[in-house]
């Protein structure tokens, strides 16, 4: 037996992550045609966005850095945020959906790996490409309608970035325990982040909402993570004006994880117990 | 391991690489609970469809040496070796889907082999194999037997035991009806039904018949096989009338025995008094 096997497992498990992310980045390569797909839902939203943001007026959208905002600006930022929480859900829980359809689970879980390493390594891809996906589509966009952009923020964005994806992965983890546990479980992806989107402000002003839904909206995680950015990105906003909001969303981040990670060992134990892993 | 459909096979052999806990008792693969041991198994599953079909059998083959622990430059040398050993060196850049299930299997076959493991658990690797690829297929198990490693063979195809297997479990709803050498297993064969072909010496069907049945008359009986009635017949002897006496009794009635062989094999035998299941 080869003796470089089983041994550090913990510096195997950053070799089993890329090798995660190599299999997801040729296997994306051999859909090329999606990647232009992809792009042009996102030129398409924009356009559709643009059309309605000649009807807002800007004095009913909030103001960022004491500065007034356009809706295209508004909207921009909502969208990259949003679709990263789309991506990032749904293709958590499709990733494993994926393993069982295509029968490959089994292979995976027969392989001296953690449940962990694999819910990692199922995401690894993504969680490299979405962000730049996001980066891109952020630049084009404020360079194609003018709007600008605070180059000062960008770090402060980033933060609120870095600590929104841990979010987004312990909420796709935990949709993935369901897909693990029902199967279809993944059409509870949709609704989930549905109530997330429209909670969030994405689109449009909190304010617009009801009293008591803006009530909800305002412990919202997503709604904190996009109102930091876009007071990071759009109003200029510091270190020191966002503090609070990274220290919430770092807390909320470490429950997703943490809160995710256990659904999922809990539901992959009771695949294990009624010998079901394998099926679909 | 041989036995019926839905005898336990395939779930012992989940339970031994620790797809599924059991319900009661423990189990130790190589000494260790089968999590554990993980590492050490190589396991064959059944069905084809275990691979990535869009990456290329190298690129599978790597992955999985990835996932037990291998550097990227060391699982792909050690992929290029089992591809040329499963004969599949020409196929190496070829994607998974395009491969037949002769193909896929020794695909399997060579990812369990990755780690060249102690244990190799092979199951029905030979169902919708044509006799040629089920033949491969049992030559590469066996040469991982003579490398040392202990080969675990389910299957219900009863007649490729023969001068395969070191020794053989009967299982049937769960349980263990044999364990032996497969020389022990035909002792459990009660062969009583033959297949007999003859010359008739141009006598008439009915006569033919009728001549037969008085031949056997008190060691069995003999009916033809098919409406023509003209030279092959099935035997049938009662309980612990040697088949010599039975043929001799014909050749005095002036009949000329062509051949004569079982109708079911000695291991078919053996199996359906093991188990009470009929295979076919």
């Amino acid at each position: 037996m080869s003796a470089t096997l089983y041994d550090a497992p913990l510096a195997n498990d950053f070799g089993r992550v890329a090798a995660f992310f190599r299999r997801d980045l040729l296997v994306a390569w051999s859909y090329r045609v999606a990647f232009f797909a992809d792009a042009l839902n996102l030129v398409a939203q924009v356009v559709v966005f643009s059309f309605v943001a000649r009807m807002v007026n800007p004095a009913t959208l909030p103001q960022f850095g004491g500065r007034p905002t356009d809706y295209m600006a508004f909207v921009t930022v909502g969208i990259a945020l949003t679709a990263f929480l789309q991506l990032g859900l749904g293709r958590m829980s499709s990733a494993i959906r994926g393993e069982q359809l295509i029968g490959t689970l089994e292979s995976l879980l027969v392989s001296p790996i953690r449940p962990a390493v694999l819910l990692f390594g199922c995401v690894a891809y993504d969680l490299v490409y979405i962000p730049i996906r996001t980066a891109i589509f952020l630049v084009s966009i404020a360079a194609v309608f003018g709007f600008g952009l605070h180059a000062s923020g960008a770090g402060e964005a980033a933060v609120i970035v870095l600590l929104f994806m841990p979010l987004v992965w312990g909420l796709g983890i935990a949709s993935a325990a369901g897909v693990l546990t029902f199967r279809r479980g993944s059409g509870l992806v949709g609704p989930v982040a549905f109530g997330l989107t429209l909670l969030s402000g994405a689109y449009f002003p909190l304010s617009l909402l009801p009293g008591w839904l803006r009530a909800i909206a305002r412990v919202n995680p997503i709604a904190i993570a996009l109102d930091g950015a876009r007071e990071a990105l759009l109003g200029g906003a510091g270190w020191k004006e966002l503090a609070p909001r990274f220290g919430i969303l770092a807390v909320a981040s470490v429950l997703a994880v943490v809160g995710g990670t256990i659904a999922f060992n809990l539901a992959l134990r009771r695949e294990r117990r009624l010998g079901t892993i394998g099926l679909y | 391991m041989l036995g019926p459909n839905g005898a336990g096979k395939t779930t012992l052999l989940r339970i031994l690489c620790g797809l599924i806990d059991p319900t009661v008792g423990n189990v130790a693969t190589a000494g260790l609970p089968p999590t554990e041991a993980r590492g050490t198994i190589g396991f064959v599953p059944p069905g084809e469809r275990t691979f990535y079909m869009r990456l290329r059998a190298l690129e599978n083959l790597e992955f999985f040496g990835r996932l037990y622990g291998m550097r990227r430059d060391e699982a792909r040398a050690r992929a290029l070796t089992l591809m040329e050993r499963v004969e599949l060196a020409d196929a190496l850049e070829r994607r998974v889907g395009t491969y037949s299930q002769g193909m896929l299997k020794r695909l399997a076959v060579a990812r369990a082999m990755l780690t060249n493991p102690s244990i190799l658990l092979v199951d029905e690797a030979t169902h919708d194999l044509d006799p040629a690829g089920a033949r491969r297929i049992r030559e590469l198990a066996r040469q991982a037997a003579d490398e040392g490693a202990a080969v675990l063979w389910a299957t219900q195809r009863i007649e490729e035991i023969r001068g395969f297997a070191d020794a053989v479990t009967v299982l049937a709803s769960g349980r263990v009806r044999f364990q032996g050498t497969v020389a022990d297993l035909l002792l459990h064969s009660s062969s009583s039904r033959y297949l007999v072909e003859l010359t008739d010496g141009n006598r008439s069907v009915r006569s033919i018949t009728s001549a037969l049945t008085k031949a056997v008359r008190g060691l069995g009986s003999i009916v033809p096989v098919d409406s023509s009635g003209r030279r092959n017949y099935i035997l049938s002897l009662t309980e612990g009338i040697p088949l010599g006496k039975a043929l001799a009794s014909i050749m005095a009635a002036r009949f000329q025995i062509i051949a004569c062989r079982e109708e079911r094999s000695e291991i078919e035998e053996a199996f359906l008094s093991l188990t009470g299941k009929d295979p076919r």
